[in-house]
């Protein structure tokens, strides 16, 4: 098993399209799961959607969330708490930016790292320059 | 523990961009051994994402590895044959 990771994003189409992303470079070997939107399908968060993705991915060496928008931390705490509430399983909540966050995290949990260097890989993403000087 | 250090220069056009930087990073974590990859000035972990991105190299830029480990020889082998083939992608 490795890390899995749930994408969460105000919007549905990005919150695939990080997924599809982030999976490719994965090679298939992580567990990926988008939550994106609302429960209606509109542009927001959804606690049941993170949820159900939270249990999608489920894995024994711990998931790590990744968020487009502060905004969308309440809703991934929620769910995070109703998760580990009925499984013991870890669940870290990561500050890194979106799409950089998640390729990271998906290469680092694809060679095997722990959801802690998976974290702090994703954590470091943010110090990437876009633009090479 | 043997150390094994060996330098091939990049020869895909796009460097080590996203894709072929997780390839290395990946193939890199199939051995035990202790590997650095060295650009200029700039050295990084192998096994690093992050680390190996940041190292910006791009087409034409000599790469040093340097394995530290049972299987140094054959890490360092791999990884050159990897950036050798333009990783795969052209």
């Amino acid at each position: 098993m490795t890390v899995s990771l749930v994408v969460v994003s105000h919007s549905a189409k990005l919150a695939e399209g990080v997924s599809e992303l982030a999976g490719q470079m994965a090679h298939g070997k992580v567990a990926i799961a988008a939550a994106g939107g609302t429960a209606e399908g509109e542009l927001g968060t959804s606690v049941e959607r993170i949820l159900e993705a939270l249990r999608q991915v489920a894995s024994p060496d711990g998931t790590l969330i990744l968020l487009d928008l502060g905004s969308a931390v309440m809703a991934a705490e929620m769910a995070v708490e109703q998760f580990t509430q009925l499984q013991d399983q870890r669940v870290t909540i990561s500050p890194a930016p979106l799409v950089e966050g998640a390729i990271v995290a998906a290469v680092e949990s694809s060679i095997g790292n722990t959801l802690e260097e998976v974290a702090d890989a994703a954590n470091n993403a943010m110090l990437l320059p876009k633009l090479q000087s | 523990m043997p150390v094994v250090e060996h330098a091939v220069v990049i020869t895909n056009t796009i460097g080590l961009h996203a894709r072929p930087a997780a390839l290395l990073v990946q193939e890199a974590a199939r051995f035990q051994a202790r590997i650095q990859v060295r650009s200029g000035e700039k050295t990084a972990n192998a096994r690093s994402l992050v680390g190996v991105l940041k190292l910006g190299a791009g087409l034409g830029t000599t790469l040093v590895f340097q394995a530290e480990g049972d299987d140094a020889a054959e890490a360092v082998q791999a990884l050159i044959a990897l950036v050798e083939r333009k990783f795969d992608e052209e």
